[in-house]
């Protein structure tokens, strides 16, 4: 195939590829199930062992 | 009992006709909502813009060390489920206009955000950049800080408290327990126990060479600003102001008083910054003041028509954030402005709405924890209750001086007190029951509504206290008053779907009506975030 | 000890608001000025003809229609108050004044407004709301002599034809200070070790003279200071002395709660006490008597919506001066239930007097009315009062 068509072909098909992936995130919601599910218990977890400053 | 005509929307909706489909009981959405080809790619795009604004500000100076020093940073994990909560249902001119401004206000917040580490002396530690800030009450308006360009407001309970709050409603549990472990009441109002139990915690960002309080809200506000400056002053050497904000602001005979208190806080900035207040930058920001003041009039007449198009809690959320946190002194608000109301003027003449029919044309008042649930969008979509306004949202109709001549610049500060008495809640819950009650009447009358979803917030002194004022004068106008009572910040006083049983109970029992849309009557997304 | 001859007497004048001293007041064609917040110049309700009387609802049991009106999240004072008005309580009023001060109080006055509680047949009748300083500085003593003259001294001379003048607020200052005087001079007495009255009788004399007329307690008063003067004190030791801060007590039996355990109640920083409420008031003949008046209650002030943080350290250290001057062993911090500021007063006031002050320190709530709370209230005094005392045993500072 002719370079010229092959590469805009290439990052056409490359563009579709991502824009997939992401509007999959997207519409699945997974962006958020991924930060509800792993993140954020890691994070709290985290926060409830730090040793506190408490001062009134 | 008054009667609002039914108006019936003549496009069909595209896309998730049924919202009960959203939702399965978790932290998070099944998915997201499926708004025809050409608005689900809007949405799209909007997400793709939020995980940017992001992304920059997880690169900022101190933000991973912040991520792992306060615990309220978590909450920002959520912000595009906030987006997917305030645009339910929304196609069209709603949904541009929704995130146009949300989105805005997000970028605002994540700069305070990065604005609030880089000083923090834990994490970002730029003593430089500290030097120049100061920090002021979230729940104040900042008026004082218009003549100071040079100096960077740091309004640290937004990120920490207030905007957390919007995006995951547990945020504020923790604080809420520490304060209440220290003997705080549990009966005092949430949001400012919060930021007390939040510095009793230490975890606010320490930074700033100064701080200025308000006697914001409420006599919990006020109370709060002590503890949380004791510590301010005792433990990180931080001086701190109290500006009065007097009570009876209605009053001509409080002004003196208020604006004398102003020339104070200036006084005391300019002395502990070592900087002169600046007029030329002062009446650009008044300029600015008086061009919210005029937009937001504008969008508010729209809304008194039979097609409101900038409704529910992104239209408080932006005219707070603008109105109160900005108070003029940004350039970058007066553009979005202008988006806005292109859009809104477009859907106004395309006759736009966001329901199959609008039944009732309701004023929300009271004190709102409209942020941390959808509630207005979902009285729309479920019931086709359309929120004309609330109460957050009524602030000044009065434009204030803008040229710089000798009398405006003594007009000057009874105009930033005059700003500073109406700052958002408290021009409503004090200066006496005229401006709470009988101007809620009126603005019936003006918005041509036939019902108010009156928040009481239960631990709202204020408010509750005409309770039965409330109920009385409803009763004689022939206005519906639906009462929905809730702990603002604490979802396990009144969870979300108690919340909304309180409105089902009033539509089902006393409207003798059917939703719209059933599948979101009861709404699983009492764990959500 | 034996009972002090007019104990009685006072005792029965604080069991009704409309108590039979302000209805022969009333006979002597007296008007009465209710008021409702510590923060007002008392002098000022009278001046001339007039004469003040603090609201108050003793012997409160229910208050289903106040609380429909304000709910039941709203401090039991002001619910209680309110519904005393509805009840036609306080029908011996000419006029309500009403300092902003907390916000439930300022809500209470205005259903009381809106309700037409009071002032039927009385077309002078009038309400008046007042802004007070929110900090404790000059500025907030200008505002407060403006307020005082638009919503005082101006209406009521414009209904009742009082004599606002100068020479008037001196005479009524100097009546206002000759009270102070004798509830001092007894108030003193309560720094001796064992002391010749009880807290609890200190209390009955001190809030009389917030709710009925002064000018007709005067006289028994004064009797009884010269009674107290040669009374013999009892010979046992109390368990523990104790200094009470806080919100409203206008409740005899919260105090006879408290020393019903053994304790003395030996200072009473509490809005209807005598600290600083009966404090002589000092003036000069150099500046008007009313800004001296104004300056007074703006610096002296306690109450907790002070909000300058010179105020709010002070008035920790207040309180720790007079429990060091009263001999205190420990503070009791008590606020009423549903109070925001003193839900925050008594939290950060609490730790200030233990962590920085040494005292041991009791931290209660109560309900308006102590007597639906006596058991409650009995057992946290009381073990409170053990504490002192086990302290004491083990050698412990306070």
């Amino acid at each position: 195939m002719n370079k010229c068509i092959k590469i805009p072909l290439m990052a056409l098909g490359g563009a579709g590829s991502v824009f997939a992936v992401l509007f999959t995130i997207y519409f699945f919601n997974l962006d958020m199930k991924f930060m509800a599910t792993f993140i954020e218990p890691f994070l709290s977890r985290h926060y409830d062992r730090m040793p506190r400053n408490q001062y009134v | 009992m008054k009667k609002a005509e039914t108006v019936y929307n003549s496009k069909k909706r595209k896309g998730d006709k049924q919202l009960g489909v959203l939702f399965n009981g978790g932290k998070v959405r099944r998915r997201r909502e499926w708004r025809g080809l050409k608005d689900t790619l809007y949405d799209f795009g909007r997400w793709l813009y939020l995980w940017g604004i992001m992304a920059d500000a997880s690169v900022s100076r101190g933000f991973v060390q912040g991520m792992f020093r306060y615990r309220w940073m978590a909450n920002y994990l959520a912000v595009p489920h906030m987006l997917d909560k305030f645009t339910m249902g929304m196609r069209d001119e709603p949904l541009r206009i929704t995130h146009t401004a949300m989105d805005f206000v997000v970028k605002d917040v994540a700069q305070c955000i990065k604005n609030s580490l880089r000083g923090d002396r834990r994490t970002g530690k730029d003593k430089a950049y500290s030097d120049t800030c100061v920090l002021t009450d979230e729940n104040a308006m900042t008026a004082f800080m218009m003549g100071f360009p040079m100096l960077n407001a740091i309004l640290r309970e937004v990120p920490c408290m207030f905007s957390a709050n919007l995006l995951n409603q547990y945020s504020a549990m923790h604080y809420l327990d520490v304060a209440q472990e220290h003997g705080i009441p549990g009966d005092v109002c949430p949001m400012p126990e919060a930021e007390a139990g939040m510095s009793i915690d230490d975890d606010f960002p320490v930074l700033g060479k100064i701080a200025v309080q308000v006697n914001t809200t409420c006599d919990g506000s006020l109370m709060g600003n002590g503890l949380i400056a004791k510590r301010l002053e005792r433990e990180y050497g931080i001086k701190t102001f109290q500006l009065v904000a007097p009570m009876r602001h209605k009053e001509e005979d409080v002004q003196e008083y208020a604006a004398q208190d102003i020339k104070n806080a200036i006084a005391f900035i300019e002395e502990n910054m070592g900087v002169k207040w600046d007029w030329k930058a002062y009446f650009e920001c008044a300029k600015r003041v008086n061009q919210t003041t005029r937009d937001r009039w504008e969008w508010l007449q729209i809304n008194s028509t039979n097609y409101p198009q900038f409704i529910g809690s992104v239209f408080s959320l932006y005219n707070d954030t603008n109105y109160m946190g900005n108070c003029g002194r940004s350039a970058a608000f007066p553009p979005i402005n202008e988006k806005i109301m292109k859009l809104v003027h477009q859907g106004y003449e395309r006759k736009t709405m966001m329901a199959p029919e609008y039944r009732h044309r309701c004023i929300v008042w009271g004190v709102q924890p409209q942020y941390v649930i959808d509630m207005l969008y979902w009285m729309v979509n479920c019931w086709g209750v359309v929120p004309l306004t609330d109460m957050l949202s009524m602030v000044i109709d009065k434009e204030i001086a803008e040229e710089d001549t000798p009398e405006n610049r003594e007009q000057a500060y009874y105009d930033m007190a005059y700003l500073n008495e109406n700052m958002i809640m408290r021009n409503r819950t004090h200066g006496g029951y005229k401006v709470l009650v009988d101007e809620l009447w009126e603005l019936c009358e003006r918005m041509n509504a036939d019902m108010v979803m009156m928040w009481e917030h239960m631990s709202c002194k204020a408010l509750t206290g005409m309770h039965g004022q409330f109920e009385e004068q409803a009763r004689e106008r022939g206005i519906h008053l639906v009462w929905v009572c809730h702990d603002l910040c604490d979802p396990r006083v009144y969870t979300r779907q108690a919340i909304r049983d309180q409105f089902n109970e009033y539509m089902r029992t006393v409207m003798r009506e059917e939703p719209l849309d059933p599948s979101i009557e009861v709404q699983p997304d009492d764990n959500a975030w | 000890m034996r009972d002090l001859k007019y104990l009685t007497y006072f005792e029965n004048l604080l069991q009704e608001a409309n108590n039979e001293l302000i209805d022969q007041a009333k006979k002597d064609g007296k008007i009465c000025v209710a008021y409702v917040c510590e923060n007002t110049p008392e002098p000022l309700m009278n001046l001339g003809n007039a004469f003040g009387v603090r609201l108050f609802a003793p012997n409160t049991g229910s208050m289903d229609v106040a609380t429909y009106y304000m709910t039941s999240l709203l401090c039991e004072t002001t619910r209680a108050l309110l519904e005393r008005a509805i009840e036609g309580g306080y029908n011996f009023a000419d006029c309500v004044i009403a300092p902003d001060g907390c916000t439930m109080m300022n809500r209470c006055v205005e259903n009381m407004e809106l309700l037409r509680t009071m002032g039927e047949g009385n077309d002078s009748f009038f309400h008046e709301y007042m802004e007070i300083p929110l900090k404790a500085d000059e500025n907030g003593v200008n505002l407060l002599v403006l307020q005082c003259k638009n919503h005082i001294l101006k209406p009521l001379h414009e209904k009742y034809g009082i004599d606002i003048s100068d020479a008037s607020i001196r005479k009524a200052v100097e009546e206002h200070n000759e009270v102070c005087r004798i509830i001092r001079e007894i108030g003193d007495m309560r720094k001796e070790r064992k002391p010749r009255i009880t807290g609890y009788e200190f209390h009955v004399l001190t809030l009389a003279t917030y709710v009925a007329p002064k000018y007709l307690l005067i006289d028994k008063l004064r009797e009884t200071l010269e009674e107290l003067k040669t009374r013999k004190p009892d010979d046992t030791e109390y368990r523990a002395r104790v200094a009470v801060v806080g919100s409203e007590v206008d409740d005899i039996g919260f105090i006879k709660v408290i020393e019903d355990t053994g304790a003395y109640v030996c200072a009473d920083r509490f809005c209807f006490g005598s600290l600083p409420g009966r404090d002589v008031i000092e003036l000069n003949d150099e500046e008007d008597a009313l800004t001296q008046l104004c300056r007074s209650y703006v610096y002296r002030g306690q109450c907790p919506r002070v909000m300058n943080m010179e105020k709010v350290y002070g008035r920790k250290a207040y309180v720790n001066d007079i429990a060091k001057e009263y001999g205190a062993d420990g503070i009791i911090y008590e606020q009423i239930k549903f109070c925001d500021p003193w839900a925050y007063e008594k939290t950060v006031g609490s730790v200030m007097l233990r962590d920085d002050y040494g005292y041991p320190v009791l931290s209660v709530d109560r309900p308006y009315n102590i007597s639906s709370s006596v058991g409650q209230m009995r057992t946290r005094v009381q073990a409170f009062v053990e504490s002192i005392e086990i302290k004491r045993l083990q050698g412990g500072a306070k």
